[in-house]
Parts: structure tokens; sequence; C-alpha cells
């Protein structure tokens, strides 16, 4: 694990939860790629992105974010996102990646738009 | 001009942190909003990883010189690099591919120029890249940064 994040993997019923802290960049984003890899994620039909408060991300990061939107759509997943601090729902925005991730203010609000 | 701070990082991924921390100060003594100071964060955090990169290509014996320099209304950020150069034809315009899918990579410029009022790029061949962002101060609180305040408060530093 990289000593700039820290990504764990959980499930609730058919939603899988990805939990993000810390930086995603050009050399941590591996990591969240690599979780995303895993067989119960990448299987999944609903996938909860949980971005801690304090998640930093550049644009090396974005492109791995990227990759996870993409291949989500090709395989039908519903992808969703809660944490995100309002500077980078703006980068969402920007670079378009809301058309595939959607963004929640609440945990609870994510969940009942699967 | 106000206050006028120069200072070199590492050509390491990692070490624009330091400089973001010197500006968040002097904008946030400027008296820019929250949100102003989330944007200088990324665009000057894009602005070094493009330096870092592209402009000196992770060369171990190179440097990133930043400059920040606050007027009366606005804040204006330099970031050198000593590459030999970049073709301003070859950073991606589209962002977008085909199907309408954002594409991978090239979003350091695309979030500068979105995050900024103003941005310019400057490449001398053999002499490095400039990168010139400047942010407005908009609805200055009263009180801060008076004209005359710190106009010799200048620093140098390596970090």
């Amino acid at each position: 694990m990289s000593k700039d994040i820290n990504v764990s993997t959980s499930q609730a019923n058919d939603v899988v939860f990805i939990d993000i802290q810390g930086d995603i960049t050009a050399v941590t984003g591996e990591v969240v790629k690599e979780a995303y890899g895993a067989d119960n994620v990448t299987n999944s039909s609903m996938i909860l992105l949980r971005f801690a408060k304090d998640c930093y991300i550049n644009s090396g990061g974005l492109a791995f974010l990227i990759d996870i939107a993409s291949e989500g759509r090709k395989k039908g997943q519903k992808i969703s996102a809660t944490g995100l601090s309002e500077h980078f729902q703006k980068i969402f925005h920007m670079v378009g990646l809301t058309r595939c991730i959607s963004l929640f203010a609440t945990e609870e609000e994510a969940m009942n738009n699967f | 001009m106000g206050k006028l701070v120069e200072m070199h990082i590492p050509n390491v991924l990692g070490s624009e942190k330091a400089a973001i921390g010197k500006a968040v100060s002097v904008a946030q003594e400027m008296g820019f909003s929250d949100d102003r100071v989330e944007d200088l964060k990324t665009a000057l955090a894009e602005a070094c990883i493009n330096a870092i990169e592209h402009g000196n290509k992770f060369a171990d014996n190179s440097k990133v010189g930043i400059t920040l320099a606050s007027f009366d209304n606005s804040l204006e950020v330099t970031v050198h690099d000593e590459g030999d150069g970049i073709d301003p034809e070859k950073i991606p315009k589209e962002r977008t591919g085909p199907n309408g899918f954002p594409i991978r990579r090239g979003y350091g410029m695309f979030l500068i120029k979105n995050l900024v009022n103003e941005m310019s790029f400057e490449c001398k061949p053999g002499k490095g890249n400039n990168v010139k962002m400047i942010l407005h101060l908009e609805n200055k609180p009263a009180g801060v940064m008076k004209e005359n305040e710190s106009r010799s408060d200048n620093e140098r530093g390596t970090i």
C-alpha cells in the first residue's frame, strides 16, 4: 500500500464500497485501480466510491478514475461517489466524469439512487 | 506590487506540495476565498507536475522555480522549468473521445485554464518554459493587504 493513499473495499448486499483516503495521483492511482480490479468489485453492478473529505486528486489521479469509469460503463455498472469536497465535485464536472459517476452529498442519497 | 516570494522545488513528483503550502499562505493573507484557494492549489499543482514531467522530464538535476507576486487585486503565480521547451501545439485540446467519453490524460493545462482568471504559456527553447497564472481578488475584504503593506516583504528560498 502506498504511504500516500489508503484504499479498502467492503460489500453490503449488492453494493460494493471502495473507501479512499489520501492522495490520488499518477503514483498512487494504481492502488485505486487495483481495488476496482478485485473480483468482487469488478463483477458488481453497483459500486460506491467513498472519498474521505480531505482526499486530494490531481490530473494523474483523474486518469485512473476515468479508467474505472470507462470500464464501468462498458460493463454496465452503476458507479456513484460520495464525500468529495465541493472543489473536487467541480473538477469532476469539468473533466466530464459526472457523465459516468454520479455524485451525491451523502451515502444515504447514493444508496437510494442505486 | 506587494509581496514577492521566489522558491525552487526539487524535480520530484510530490515536492509541489511545499510550494502549494506557501501559495495558500499568501492567498489567504490576501483575502482569497476558500474556493479560490482550492482553485489555486489545483492550478499550481498541475503547473508544477507539468514542469517536472513534461518540462524537466524527471531529470534529477533540474529544479522547478515558482514565483508568487501579490498585487492589490490579483495574485500572479509563475512556474518555470529548465526543459528544452514544449511545443504548445502538442498540448491536447480535445477533452473527449469520439464516444463523448473523457480522454484519459492531458488535464493539467485544461484544469489550469479553467481554474484561474488568466493564464499564459511561454516556451523558450533552451531556456525552459514559463506558465503564468493570475487569479483576481474579488470582493477584497477591508483591511487585507492594504497599499504599501509588505512592499519590502520579499522572500527567496529553496524547498
